[in-house]
């Protein structure tokens, strides 16, 4: 019924489709309402240069930002929100307005301008997503947006400083999230068991904050005390993103574990091999034992024990 | 202002009662205010009504750099001086006064999130229509901010304030906006208000709250204000139960009070504009 339609994004990692908290809404939205849309990981375009990111291309419309995508899949008919009551409705858009005046600063914040995360973190995925020249100017002019638009916004007119306005837009965050968490209480999605345009944008911003790893990550430290919004998020991933999510490990930390635990396995695989290769030339009749430098990474003990016998 | 600082301010403002001199700060009603400022402040005369707290509403050209954040209105209370809605419902309820204490947290969450719609979505498209609606402008705008002054400070600061507005709107992404969109930002806002109230006499129920009073601000300076055209008011005329709101807190809280005549004179006078 309706013309094919492909969606231009930034790519995702971490295990999430998208870094970007407006790819990420508009891809929800997508998968909430069965949307049939290709989704095409954009990394080397002029669109990235305009920051028009995420685009929806549908026959010869080109739509760009995401309360527009939204309206346009709902005048497909791809309507998430069809069950909601007109007051919820009026609940979705009032939301949506504390997501951005509160919340989208401190996210600002975190990605773009806490100078450890910036330099460990958002500079070097960006930059790795563009061929070189854009790579060094993109990721700096994304920056100096984002604090444009902090200190615009929540700066009082004569100072515009940074340091006065951090305390704040952290203490705003916090409280929000609170405000969601309370929200949306033990119930599934915030309108009951269907997810809807509200739950799409809850999770476009929250998704980031939960899984991203961070130097510094006090806002992510108090998301994870919010039990329910973390359960939220996970379900979406779950249910949604499945195929994402199982290629890439959820969290560092998690990440760390498996390697080490890879690590261990190896070690004693080896160690299990060169004992076994040590028994083997034991019983062989014909040739004297040979000096077999071992590589072993266990304990000491098992070591002196061969060379003990190996010695003539 | 940082976490030990404003701990400090709570703990003096409730060492003292309510004062009987409370003054609240803004521009010159007939010649200077314009649409976005008179909507704060007619929201925080109304909220200090619905908190029953006497205050005096004292016109002054420099309000807006006389207040601590730059933005009017500001209240001048025994020797504290706080602006803008939020921080003064703060204030009051550190003097014991609330209005939002018996909503439980998930009707206080709503209420927080209607109150940012608003600021979002009206304050946002006043502002708009005020400095970067070219028209407006130049007939209502700049001949209104700088009047106090001389030319050519007059003219000198009303184009600093302008830039200083588009930069705004460019750095939140409503510069690219044409005049429809933005109106039609307005008539969804006031929709989602009107699907919220209902039929009720306020938005949580029986009592008003900080939010009605924000609500009631905002709505009847846009129905009573004469700008260039009708459309924006048209848009929330639309919307039969937002302007019998209006009219009930009008009638409720702000007749008969000599002083509050803001919201009287500006309906019987339409606030004469220089046109």
């Amino acid at each position: 019924m309706a013309a094919p339609m492909e969606l231009s994004c930034w790519e995702g990692g971490w295990g999430l489709p998208s870094l970007h908290p407006e790819s990420l809404t508009v891809l929800a939205y997508a998968k909430f309402s069965g949307a049939p849309v290709t989704v095409n990981s954009v990394n080397n375009s002029w669109r990235t240069l305009k920051g028009d990111l995420p685009v929806l291309v549908s026959e010869d419309i080109v739509i760009s930002q995401p309360a527009k995508i939204l309206n346009f899949l709902r005048k497909q008919k791809y309507n998430a929100d069809y069950d909601l009551s007109a007051k919820q409705g009026a609940d979705t858009l009032a939301y949506i307005a504390l997501l951005e005046e509160k919340l989208l600063p401190a996210l600002l914040h975190t990605f773009w301008i806490e100078a450890e995360n910036y330099r460990s973190v958002t500079k070097p995925w960006f930059a790795s997503r563009f061929a070189f020249p854009l790579s060094l100017y993109l990721p700096g002019k994304m920056s100096r947006e984002a604090l444009n638009r902090i200190l615009l916004t929540k700066g009082g007119p004569p100072l515009y400083s940074l340091t006065e306005v951090e305390g704040q837009i952290y203490r705003d965050a916090k409280e929000c999230l609170n405000l969601l968490s309370k929200r949306l209480g033990t119930s599934q999605f915030f309108f009951g068991d269907v997810p809807t345009t509200l739950d799409a944008f809850v999770f476009g911003f929250l998704a980031p904050i939960y899984k991203v790893c961070f130097p510094k990550v006090h806002l992510q430290v108090h998301l994870k005390q919010l039990l329910n919004l973390c359960r939220f998020c996970d379900d979406i991933l779950t249910r949604y993103f499945r195929s994402t999510v199982s290629s890439h490990s959820p969290a560092g930390q998690d990440t760390a574990d498996a390697n080490l635990q890879k690590l261990t396995q190896l070690v004693n695989k080896e160690s299990n091999l060169i004992e076994k290769m040590d028994d083997n030339l034991r019983k062989s009749p014909q040739h004297p034992p040979r000096k077999l430098t071992t590589l072993k990474l266990a304990a000491g003990g098992e070591e002196s024990s061969p060379m003990s016998r190996l010695s003539p | 202002m940082s976490l030990v600082a404003e701990a400090f301010v709570t703990q003096l403002a409730a060492a003292e009662p309510w004062p009987e001199n409370a003054a609240l700060y803004q521009q010159l009603k007939e010649e200077q205010i314009l649409l976005s400022d008179n909507a704060s402040s007619l929201a925080v005369q109304a909220f200090l009504q619905m908190c029953n707290l006497p205050v005096r509403v004292i016109c002054r050209a420099n309000a807006e750099y006389m207040s601590p954040s730059g933005k009017v209105p500001f209240i001048h209370v025994g020797n504290q001086v706080v602006s803008e809605l939020g921080p003064i419902v703060q204030f009051v309820k550190a003097k014991g006064h609330s209005l939002s204490d018996g909503l439980d947290e998930v009707q206080k969450a709503e209420m927080k999130a209607y109150m940012e719609l608003v600021n979002n979505m009206l304050l946002t498209a006043e502002l708009y229509l005020q400095w970067c609606d070219d028209v407006t402008v130049e007939e209502i705008t700049h001949p209104r901010y700088g009047s106090p002054y001389p030319w050519p400070l007059n003219r000198i600061l009303s184009y600093q304030k302008q830039w200083e507005v588009r930069r705004k709107m460019k750095a939140i992404g409503w510069a690219g906006k044409t005049l429809e969109q933005v109106l039609e930002d307005v008539d969804q806002c006031c929709h989602a208000l009107s699907q919220r109230l209902g039929t009720q006499p306020y938005f949580f129920n029986k009592h008003p709250t900080e939010l009605d009073a924000l609500v009631f601000g905002h709505l009847f300076t846009i129905l009573t204000t004469q700008l260039i055209t009708d459309e924006l008011s048209e848009k929330v005329k639309n919307y039969s139960n937002l302007t019998a709101f209006c009219r009930r807190i009008e009638q409720q809280y702000f007749e008969g009070h000599d002083k509050d005549s803001s919201a009287i004179a500006a309906r019987s006078s339409k606030r004469p504009l220089l046109r």
